[in-house]
């Protein structure tokens, strides 16, 4: 008989145990006074903890610790005792103290932050350690010749925040610089516009006479001081961003307001100097206040994601080099041709290398997105980027790095080229604009110049400064901003604000399979034979001894089901990637590949369709059938996209095992295509869009064998587990739950780009408001310092609260 | 009403020293973290190993 | 070389200060209950016994400045002092500074109080509200809070956290800013030991008052607390700020602009227009930085609502916050001028101030301290239902106290404005007072109930400082800062300045530029006090003397001294006030309230009245005009007028600027004698018998002088 162990989304029962340390659902057998773990490496690090007095971080929040995958093996770190890593990686040092600052994707909550600044209490070589939540960043000051660099990254790793380490620092440092700029011009612009908006209510609140002369030309000349910062200062992006536009022949939003801000400066300058008025300084600095504000609005970044990784985030600093049987580390920079090198278990193979010794059972989930190892012997080629799960193996390399398969795809120029700059709609906008007011201002002077010469210069400087396009640049940076905002609730995180006018062009969606439709963690278990409670227990008891994936899904299912203590197993031995077998309760008990359980040497494909055997005492009990489950939603999302008659394509880099099941969620009418390395699917896309020109490509991808796709789509969208897995290089992250809200998130772009269109139509009618006071000559201070913040604020009033109330109906 | 110089004269003046102050801030880098320090402010720092009241354990 | 640093927080000066809040808060509270009561039995107002030439008043005008003086310095005061104390050095990982300056804060602290309750039940007061101590006081103050700063800023210089929490920006405004209002203010020209007159006048001295009135309300009750409660909100809910963000922003969109506010104490007063409706917009802009605490801290105990329920700390705090999101919001709504013509001299306004005092800052003190006291005494909280007792008649005191005060408020209002058909005025003042008597003592019962809360938390502290014992100096470890590092190079002098934090620099640096200025305002004040109507005259030596009396007794805390343009003012009172009437008033009396009716033009001839009316009016109130609720003055009669003073007196306002004649002070109490004979005759003729050189002459010259100089104008005009 057939016996379904766990069905499809079938209602999980809830277990009662828990592991103390990573809140992981786990069995009674280890334990440390009164807690239970999950495993031994969550009660070491808890161990650690209950020595150092920093249990607090168990009461700080609930189950704060992070899963320990894994025998930790130091070895990973020895290339941090390499001189030229270390230098790279300080940002001072001056023997006595170092000063290190490093990523930590798993940091997650407070009792994160209260731990890792408390490091020194657990290590007293540590003297100082800060964190940034924010950015996931932790700084460590340490006395190196207590401490050295790599114990210091070790406790890290001990303790669950691996860093990631690259040494290509610095970027984020200079972002820092330029997000202090724009903190600065805003604090000052502000600061100006407010006091000198003060300074210019007597005049406005007198009607223009102020009884006491000398008070007027104190306030006066304060404005003009004020003003000074915000012209020179804060309004130069503006000067500047137009000129570069101007060199380049071609006129972007910038320039008309810079324009602007010139003449209402230049005019108000005359007019105090002159004495004959008080100027526009507030509406000026107004302005200028108000953009500035716009930009860093629609300048939201998420600290913690990096949407420009490239294969080198993925591969190890370090290497171990065999030269002549000795074994030393170094850098992946210095990898050359017919290198030897070693790979420990767990390790990624950085280059592609043939295997000189040892069993490689290679985990190439990176490379092609399968998610079951293969099996390698001696002599074969092993592709970088795949994991070794097995014990240490010594290669050859063949390949440098750069010209490894994987790596060729940064070869090619998408990789180089910027996308979606200056794509933006507003330019054309602003250019409309410009021309109509240039008319306008030239009416009004030769109107002038029939009638009343004396009042050509008021009314041409007062359409100019009335008429300034700021609300059209405030419209478009708060509807961006607030969007990208709504989508980030969302956990759908954006590059910057230009991926949303490519999101609301896309007609085309690239799905890759494994990790993006399906689980990649979790998968369907289906066992078939009939196992007695106590069996079930022995296949526990089995699976929780070995580290191969299999088991652990195995694992998880039956903990679930029910919570057992594991048998003891005596005799154990694994089999890397084939399988586990040992003596329980006298009967041997083993787990594994049909070729391991029958001892045969047929080549077998039973691990590469997920099949894993059980036999006891040589006899095959069961077999475990290990599938992909499909993600929540999903069907629901495609069978809508199907319905708005978007072109959906899916590029697999795994086998057709699944190829039915997929044609039933897509349909006939969409390309299905299996076994495609990374190459074919930027190959794909590149084609296809030479195809049909009006194609608008979105790329949904995980691993690192989507990121040439995701590279050359319009949109390329990377998948996330958990914000601490790493992501390829791409336009947006969308977080792995919120897959099947795709379409919405397509839909809400198009709205966004509706909403500023209206703004953009309102904010005319202000202009013409202002104009028609301008150009009669007419435009006093008061005018100007009601309509500005008037339209300012109406715009952006708007602009969010219509966004916000689109995201609400779009289910965001 | 000359004295409204003298007060317009300090109100600039202080909220001249604050804005200072304010570029003093940023330049040292204050808010380039906006959100940890709002944690940490609830840590005490008691010498290791007692038993901090100020962490009361979560409800479950 | 840097390591682990072990060090111990000072509790002590923690567990003064608090000590120092309760008890002052008591007797602040019951002065107040006590002068509210005097609202309602005007009978048990004692005034004038004599000590020497001085005279104790327990008169509700000699004790009114005693009351806001009590809770805003010493209550507030203290409260603020103690929060810092505790906060600043665990924000900062330091103990502080200099624990002798500390102790030197504290000790100074509380003998200016104690100079205060001594000196203003005294009648030595500068008769500008919130600033009544007189100089030898006023510096004391300057001398202790440089003090305080000092120790404050040399604690952050040697931090162990780099970063400075947002409280502590708070806190820095606030000594910045009150350093200045206080120096700016009590600028004044002594005549004597405890006695001096304001430098400026009039308008001047008005605009200067209520720039420093409105601004110590911002920084003093406001500023400081708000960093309060970023500190010890989300330490008592154990839960990070709702947004830091926020929290920075609106710190600093607070402090560049807060210090504009202030003229919309002066709407329809002589002030210039423009100036009034600036100070109308400022405040309403201010709304915006005002709520952003607010939101901040109540959206902290979002999701944490069911932790209030049985936290009474949080109860505290949360009432706390909403009654200061309700005073930030209905401040700006009374400085539109529409609604200040209703509000504004009414008790309306003391509604207000109460939800502000009461709520705000009363019940996040009463939290801080429940807080506080069992945390440095490592103890838990004597009784939970007590302290839970506390909140509840605490919050039931204040809407005892605000309804009625409220509603009262409005009606004084509308019967001051109401007219018959016939065009008259609908009610004399005396039958709003009357109106008025119910609510005032419904107010008190609110207030009573208010004190009793805080007894009990008294009595319930106590009990807990009973059974602990204080953690005088609290272990605590931190690691130093590392080392500064500056990538850039060749910017040696920028390095050096930076490793010491800039602000001190700063705020050295203003309080010489403005020790500076001081210097410079007399010269241009006195020029720009040129009369601009004519017909206005300086006060002669009796009338000088008079003033003082009434200046003395607090006159001003219950009349106004101005008299807007509305209709139904100027029936009541008379043509309204310029603002070159009042070019030799120092100090201003215009007032803000109007228990009693306005006095402006006390002396014109529409509420012209004899001197033998004011004589008895002083003696015995109540006999001349039924339901009043004045203090009776009777000590007047027979207290003798100081003359002494007077040639002093006459110097001081010379060297102001007031026009007498050089060497008049030699002939000025010739003048007097023979002013208070014409009005001792006056009374002779109404077969009243009184000394001459009595204090009940002075006032009743100085009553008879109010309001004449523009009339003498008229009639000139009249005569030709």
């Amino acid at each position: 008989m057939e016996g379904l162990l766990v069905k499809e989304n079938q209602a999980r029962k809830k277990v009662d145990l828990h592991c103390y340390h990573c809140g992981e659902a786990c069995d009674a057998s280890i334990s440390s006074n009164e807690k239970y773990f999950c495993c031994d490496g969550c009660k070491f690090v808890y161990q650690l903890l209950q020595e150092n007095g920093l249990c607090n971080y168990y009461e700080l929040s609930d189950k704060p610790g992070i899963k320990v995958r894994g025998k930790f093996s130091s070895q990973r770190f020895v290339y941090l005792d390499n001189e030229e890593v270390k230098r790279k990686l300080s940002r001072f040092d001056d023997g006595q103290q170092t000063h290190v600052s490093f990523y930590l994707p798993q940091m997650h909550c407070a009792s994160c932050i209260w731990l890792l600044e408390n490091l020194h209490t657990i290590d007293h070589g540590v003297l100082f350690s800060k964190i940034n939540f924010q950015r996931k960043e932790i700084f460590i000051v340490f006395d190196p010749s207590k401490i050295s660099l790599r114990k210091v990254v070790e406790l890290l790793a001990f303790l669950g925040y691996e860093p990631y380490i690259s040494l290509k620092e610095g970027e984020r440092k200079i972002n820092r610089k330029i997000s202090r700029q724009k903190i600065f011009k805003i604090g000052i612009a502000g600061f100006c516009f407010s006091n000198s908006m003060m300074l210019s209510f007597p005049e406005y609140f007198s009607s223009g006479n102020i009884r006491e002369p000398e008070l007027q030309l104190v306030f006066n000349y304060l404005n003009l001081a004020l003003s000074l910062p915000v012209f020179f200062y804060c309004a130069n992006e503006f000067f500047i961003s137009a000129w570069k536009g101007l060199h380049q022949k071609w006129l972007n939003i910038d320039a008309p307001i810079a324009l602007a801000i010139l003449v209402t400066f230049l005019r108000s300058v005359y007019e105090i100097i002159s004495d004959t008025g008080s100027g526009y300084f507030d509406s000026m600095s107004g302005i200028v206040f108000f953009m500035l504000i716009g930009r860093w609005f629609q300048d939201k970044t998420y600290d913690s994601f990096s949407f420009d990784r490239d294969y080198k985030s993925y591969f190890p600093l370090g290497v171990t080099f065999i030269r002549n049987e000795k074994e030393e580390t170094g850098t992946i920079n210095q990898l050359k041709k017919g290198d030897k090198i070693l790979v420990r278990q767990n390790e990624m193979i950085p280059a592609d290398a043939l295997i000189t010794k040892g069993e490689g059972n290679i985990d190439y989930s990176f490379v092609s997105g399968e998610n079951t190892p293969l099996l390698k012997r001696k002599g074969e080629l092993i592709y970088a980027g795949g994991k070794q799960l097995g014990a240490s193996i010594e290669m050859e390399v063949v390949n440098t790095v750069e010209q490894s398969y994987i790596t060729q795809l940064w070869n090619n120029d998408v990789f180089t080229q910027q996308k979606n700059k200056d794509k933006s709609f507003i330019h054309p906008w602003s250019r409309y604009f410009t021309l109509i007011l240039f008319l306008i201002a030239a009416c009004a002077a030769v109107y002038w110049a029939l009638n009343d010469p004396s009042k050509i210069l008021p009314a041409v400087t007062a359409s100019l400064i009335v008429a300034c396009p700021c609300s059209l640049l405030l419209s478009a940076t708060f509807t961006f901003g607030n969007m990208l905002r709504h989508f980030g609730k969302n956990k759908f995180y954006l590059k910057n604000s230009s991926v949303i006018e490519a999101l609301s062009q896309i007609n085309t969606i690239v799905f890759d399979k494994t990790g993006t439709l399906t689980y990649s963690s979790r998968a369907n278990v289906i066992y078939e034979g009939h196992l007695s409670p106590e069996e079930i227990n022995m296949v526990y008891s089995l699976a929780k001894e070995s580290v191969h994936p299999l088991s652990r899904i195995i694992r998880q299912e039956l903990i679930i089901i029910h919570n057992f203590r594991p048998l003891p197993v005596n005799d154990l031995r694994e089999t890397a990637g084939k399988g586990i077998g040992g003596l329980i309760n006298g009967r041997r008990a083993k787990l594994g590949s049909r070729q391991f359980i029958e001892e045969t040497d047929s080549i077998d494909n039973s691990t590469r369709t997920g099949e894993v055997y059980f036999s006891i005492d040589g006899v095959i009990k069961a077999v475990f059938k290990i599938s992909n489950q499909y993600r929540e939603g999903i069907a629901t999302m495609i069978s809508s996209l199907n319905q708005s008659k978007y072109q959906l394509k899916v590029l697999s880099g795994d086998n057709a095992a699944e190829k039915n099941k997929l044609e039933s969620i897509f349909g006939k009418q969409s390309t299905i295509l299996f076994h495609q390395s990374p190459q074919d699917k930027l190959d794909f896309i590149i084609n296809y869009k030479k195809q049909s020109s009006k194609a608008g490509v979105l790329m949904l991808g995980d691993g690192l064998n989507d990121a040439g796709a995701l590279m050359q789509a319009d949109v390329g969208v990377a998948v996330s587990e958990s914000s601490s897995q790493f992501t390829p290089a791409c336009d947006a992250i969308i977080d792995s739950n919120e897959v099947q809200k795709l379409h919405n998130f397509i839909l809400y772009a198009r709205a966004g780009k509706k909403v500023i269109t209206w703004s953009f139509i309102l904010s005319i009618l202000y202009n013409v408001v202002g104009l028609s006071f301008a150009v009669q000559g007419l435009l006093s201070p008061m005018i100007a310092a009601i309509l500005m913040p008037l339209s300012s604020i109406s715009i952006v009033t708007f602009v969010t609260v219509a966004t916000s109330f689109l995201a609400k109906r779009r289910g965001l | 009403m000359s004295v409204l110089i003298l007060l317009i004269g300090f109100s600039i003046l202080i909220a001249g020293g604050f804005l200072l102050a304010f570029i003093w801030s940023v330049k040292r880098g204050q808010y380039d973290d906006d959100y940890t320090p709002s944690v940490r402010m609830l840590f005490d720092d008691k010498p290791v190993g007692e038993e901090d009241p100020s962490f009361k354990p979560k409800q479950k | 070389m840097q390591t682990l640093e072990k060090f111990q927080y000072d509790n002590k000066i923690v567990r003064n200060f608090a000590y120092a809040t309760i008890i002052w808060g008591v007797v602040g509270m019951l002065v107040g209950l006590w002068v509210a009561m005097l609202m309602v039995f005007p009978q048990w107002n004692i005034s004038g016994i004599g000590v020497g030439k001085e005279t104790i008043g327990l008169s509700f005008g000699r004790l009114r400045p005693l009351h806001t003086n009590a809770v805003i310095f010493a209550f507030v005061g203290n409260g603020i002092f103690m929060g810092y104390y505790y906060s600043l050095q665990r924000l900062l990982k330091t103990r502080m500074a200099s624990d002798m300056l500390s102790k030197i804060h504290f000790w100074g602290w509380q003998l200016i109080i104690v100079a205060a309750a001594i000196t203003l039940p005294l009648g030595m007061t500068t008769g500008k509200e919130y600033a009544e101590l007189e100089w030898p006081i006023d510096i004391a103050i300057t001398i202790i809070w440089v003090i305080f700063g000092w120790n404050m800023f040399a604690t952050i210089l040697k931090r162990r956290e780099r970063h400075l929490y947002v409280a502590i920006w708070f806190y820095i405004a606030t000594f910045v800013t009150v350093a200045v209002l206080h120096l700016v203010n009590s600028f004044e020209y002594p005549v004597s030991f405890l006695h001096s007159y304001s430098w400026y006048a009039g308008v001047q001295d008005a605009l200067v008052q209520w720039w420093y009135g409105h601004n110590a309300v911002a920084f003093f009750l406001t500023t400081p607390y708000l960093g309060l409660m970023y500190y010890f909100m989300p330490k008592a809910a154990n839960r990070p700020v709702f947004s830091y963000k926020l929290s920075i922003i609106h710190f600093w969109a607070l402090i560049f602009l807060y210090i504009w506010a202030g003229p919309h104490h002066l709407l329809y007063t002589s002030l210039p227009n423009w100036a009034q409706s600036l100070g109308i917009v400022f405040s309403f802009v201010l709304i915006f930085p005002s709520w952003g605490g607010m939101i901040n801290g109540l959206l902290t105990l979002r999701g944490a609502w069911d932790k209030v329920r049985e936290d009474v700390i949080l109860k505290f705090m949360v009432v706390a916050v909403t009654a200061y999101g309700m005073a930030t919001f209905e401040g700006p709504m009374l400085s539109l001028k529409s609604v200040n013509a209703i509000s504004h001299f009414t008790d309306w306004t003391i509604a207000h101030v109460h939800v502000g005092g009461l709520g705000w800052n009363g019940m996040l003190t009463f939290g801080i301290l429940y807080w506080v006291i069992p945390k440095i005494f490592k103890i838990e909280l004597f009784s939970k239902r007590l302290a839970n007792f506390h909140f509840w008649i605490a919050t039931l005191g204040i809407i005892f106290y605000a309804v009625p005060m409220y509603w009262a408020g409005f009606q004084q209002a509308s019967m001051w404005k109401q007219f018959t058909e016939a065009g008259q005025l609908k009610y004399q003042f005396i039958e709003t007072v009357t109106y008025m008597k119910p609510f005032y003592a419904i107010r008190s019962f609110g207030g009573f109930l208010f004190v009793t809360g805080a007894i009990v938390m008294m009595y319930n502290l106590f009990m807990t400082v009973a059974k602990g014992k204080l953690v005088a100096n609290e272990d605590a470890e931190a690691p130093a800062l590392e080392k500064v590092v500056t990538q850039h190079h060749g910017e040696h002098w920028h390095r050096r300045i930076e490793r010491r934090p800039i602000p001190f620099l700063i705020v050295t640096l203003i309080v010489i530029l403005i020790g500076g200025i001081i210097e410079l305002v007399p010269t241009f004040l006195i020029k720009s006090n040129v009369p601009t109507i004519s017909s206005v005259k300086p006060y002669t030596p009796l009338e000088l003397q008079g003033r003082d009396i009434y200046r003395r007794e607090g006159c001003y805390t219950c009349h106004s001294q101005m008299v807007r343009p509305f209709r139904s003012e100027t029936e009541r009172y008379g043509e309204y006030s310029k603002a070159g009437e009042f070019v030799y008033d120092h100090p201003f009396q215009w007032g803000s309230k109007r228990t009693g009716p306005d006095l402006a033009r006390e002396g014109t001839l529409n509420l012209k009245k004899t001197d033998t009316w004011h004589f008895n009016h002083m003696d015995d109130p109540q006999a001349i005009s039924p339901g009043s609720i004045m203090p009776p003055y009777s000590f007047m009669l027979d207290k003798e007028l100081d003359t002494a003073s007077t040639p002093a007196k006459i110097k001081a306002m010379r060297a102001m600027g007031v026009p007498y004649a050089k060497g008049y002070e030699q002939i000025a109490n010739r003048d007097l004698m023979n002013q208070a004979t014409t009005i001792q005759n006056n009374l002779l003729n109404d077969s009243v018998r009184v000394k001459a050189n009595t204090e009940i002459i002075a006032i009743i010259a100085y009553m008879q002088r109010l309001g004449t100089d523009i009339e003498k104008n008229k009639i000139a005009e009249n005569k030709n």
